[in-house]
């Protein structure tokens, strides 16, 4: 009797023992996977800050005050121009962008019926997965040759406000969406009719988050080459009108890369990069910050 | 609860929630929501349009008996029959996408599992907008940095030492391309433009997974690595698939950085050093000269025709597989 018992003693032991081992091992992996799981962060985001590094030590030597001031001038000069037309291309496509999408957003998320609303949805994201290429050679057939205005700042903006449509719809969507039921209800039980509820309550609650969704499509907007090469062209000189053609700092890059190191134009693509850097960094921390205040502002009202 | 992103009452991503049913003034609305379904669908008329569009301007030639093919031969002085064979194109674009998808996926699901399960909420929110951040730089900068600091440490460095390893497998043998400029470089490149979107969507496949199945095995004793392995993991199969696809769409589409890096020959390219091309970048860059060739414009048309059909096809899976579409990368995750 004691010996048995002494045995299953012995034998629980044994098993304690080996399931110690055994956990000892699942939290040695679990661990392993907490930590050796963080080295894809170094590994995408180390080549990130070299690139930020590499660009502000190739560009910043040479950066002056006239660099900023100059228009391009034979092989030097400097971004003048192509800030100007980089800011009346993204102000112009912004514009038409942010009254078609909050419009199409709106109407998604209140009004259309269910099976509208998710076509239009799938849709949306379609538009935003279409190559920047292929938007570009479309507006460059429709907007340069079809209405024979040539490269115009016009039909750049135009091609580009198609390409942030998406991103400008999806927020005012969700944004919209996301008004508490309790805020329509009292709109509802004070007798507001669908109009006055969407303009004097929705609108100004869903309005930081259709911010960020403008915040961001200005960002892609400010990043793209491929549809504004063959609709905006190019041009030394600031814009004078709609219907001139135009430069750009993303443009600068794609052209003035290749050429010979000894030139100033190939210093110009550093400082075009440099600038859009900077903007582009500029437009991510403006973007947080709405966004946090959109968080707070949704967070006090369900509570 | 960890997974669960502050600002509770935002909506996840995917398809928001119907509003509620509330009958604001019933009589009226059925007309002003009839004549004003358009405007919901303003999307799906962009799409249409440029499609259209296109396909009017191709005249729905397709380019001849060797569109399909795989040749190309353009001569500008019609002496000899051109072939535009968009095959090749294809190949070349898959050659470049497949392996910088197959990189960028693993790296994402990764960093997912990271910002999910380990990490706590404030560093994986500085993560996440540090990954918005590589999506918000400009593909041109990338391209220039390809070009300028990577090409000569690829050509110097890393094509002898994956060539030194790796020789022995099929596509990494044969001569380097001593400019470093090629389909290795385009690869590297277009990791970082795919990571962004892959991340996201993985991270919210990952969240979404129900909290009731991950509590109970957290219950049983599994650890965090076993309850995602075993079941966050295959619960959100489909969505890891569907990012994949839209991270897919993204590597096809990308035209400027990849012509920036890849060196432009218009071939299959016999390993992975070689110069190439892809459907994306030659449509960008042979748009100049074709202006003084009517018949190289008229396959450029219909090069792009197809490689919009490709973008919708991998984007429509993708979307179809996740519940989550391209433009989650910014709008989806830490809320709108």
């Amino acid at each position: 009797m004691t010996a048995a018992l002494a045995t299953d003693a012995a034998a629980v032991d044994d098993l304690v023992r080996a399931s110690a081992g055994h956990m000892r091992r699942r939290l040695l992996l679990d661990r392993v996977a907490r930590y050796g799981l963080l080295l894809p962060f170094v590994v995408v985001f180390f080549p990130l800050i070299d690139l930020l590094y590499w660009i502000s030590e190739t560009a910043l030597p040479t950066f002056t005050w006239a660099t900023l001031t100059q228009d391009q001038i034979g092989n030097g000069g400097g971004l003048h121009a192509m800030i100007i037309g980089t800011a009346v291309l993204i102000a112009l496509a912004t514009t038409i962008a942010t009254l078609i999408g909050i419009a199409a957003g709106l109407y998604t998320a209140e009004y259309a019926p269910p099976a509208i609303a998710r076509l239009g949805r799938t849709a949306g994201n379609v538009l935003a997965g279409v190559p920047a290429i292929v938007l570009g050679f479309w507006g460059y057939f429709l907007l340069v040759i079809y209405t024979g205005w040539g490269y115009t700042v016009l039909g750049g903006a135009l091609t580009l406000s198609i390409l942030m449509v998406p991103f400008i719809y999806r927020t005012s969507d969700l944004a919209f969406s996301a008004v508490p039921a309790s805020q329509r209800e009292a709109a509802l039980a004070m007798g507001a009719r669908r109009y006055q509820f969407l303009g004097r309550i929705a609108l100004p609650i869903a309005i930081p988050g259709i911010l960020t969704g403008v915040i961001l499509a200005m960002a892609i907007g400010l990043g793209e080459t491929a549809p504004l090469i063959y609709t905006a062209g190019w041009a030394n000189v600031p814009l004078t009108g709609l219907f001139s053609p135009t430069s750009y700092l993303t443009g600068a890059i794609w052209l003035f890369y290749s050429q010979p190191p000894d030139i100033g134009l190939y210093a110009l693509a550093f400082q075009a990069a440099f600038v859009l850097i900077v903007m582009v960094v500029a437009i991510n921390v403006t973007l947080q910050a709405v966004a946090e205040h959109y968080r707070r502002r949704l967070r006090g009202l369900f509570s | 609860m960890r997974e669960v992103p502050e600002g509770q009452p935002i909506p996840p991503a995917g398809p928001a929630p119907a509003p509620p049913a509330v009958p604001f003034s019933a009589s009226r609305t059925p007309l002003v929501q009839w004549l004003l379904s358009p405007i919901a669908l303003i999307p799906l008329l962009l799409v249409a349009f440029v499609a259209i569009f296109l396909l009017w301007k191709s005249q729905l030639v397709w380019f001849g008996p060797s569109f399909f093919g795989i040749n190309y031969f353009f001569d500008p002085t019609g002496l000899q029959p051109n072939q535009f064979g968009v095959t090749l194109f294809v190949v070349d674009s898959l050659i470049v996408a497949l392996p910088a998808l197959a990189i960028a996926a693993g790296l994402s699901l990764a960093m997912a599992v990271s910002i999910v399960v380990y990490l706590p909420p404030m560093p994986g929110r500085v993560l996440t907008i540090l990954t918005n951040l590589l999506a918000g730089i400009p593909s041109v900068v990338y391209g220039i940095w390809g070009y300028v600091v990577l090409a000569p440490y690829f050509g110097s460095t890393v094509q002898p030492a994956i060539f030194g390893f790796l020789g022995w497998i099929p596509g990494l043998g044969g001569p380097l391309s001593p400019g470093g400029v090629g389909s290795l470089l385009a690869i590297f490149i277009l990791i970082f433009m795919i990571v962004p979107i892959t991340t996201a969507v993985m991270r919210e496949s990952l969240r979404s997974v129900p909290h009731d199945l991950v509590e109970a095995g957290l219950a049983l004793g599994a650890t965090q690595w076993e309850v995602m392995r075993r079941i966050r993991l295959r619960v959100a199969r489909r969505g890891l698939w569907g990012a994949a696809f839209l991270g897919l769409g993204r590597a096809i589409g990308e035209s400027v950085a990849v012509a920036m890096v890849i060196g432009a020959s218009v071939w299959i390219p016999p390993n992975v050093y070689a110069p190439s091309t892809t459907l994306a970048s030659f449509i960008f860059y042979q748009l100049d000269s074709s202006f003084y060739y009517p018949v190289l414009l008229q396959a450029l048309i219909e090069f792009s025709l197809v490689l919009l059909g490709l973008a919708v096809l991998l984007n429509l899976i993708g979307q179809r597989a996740s519940g989550l579409g391209t433009t989650v990368v910014v709008t989806g995750g830490n809320g709108p």
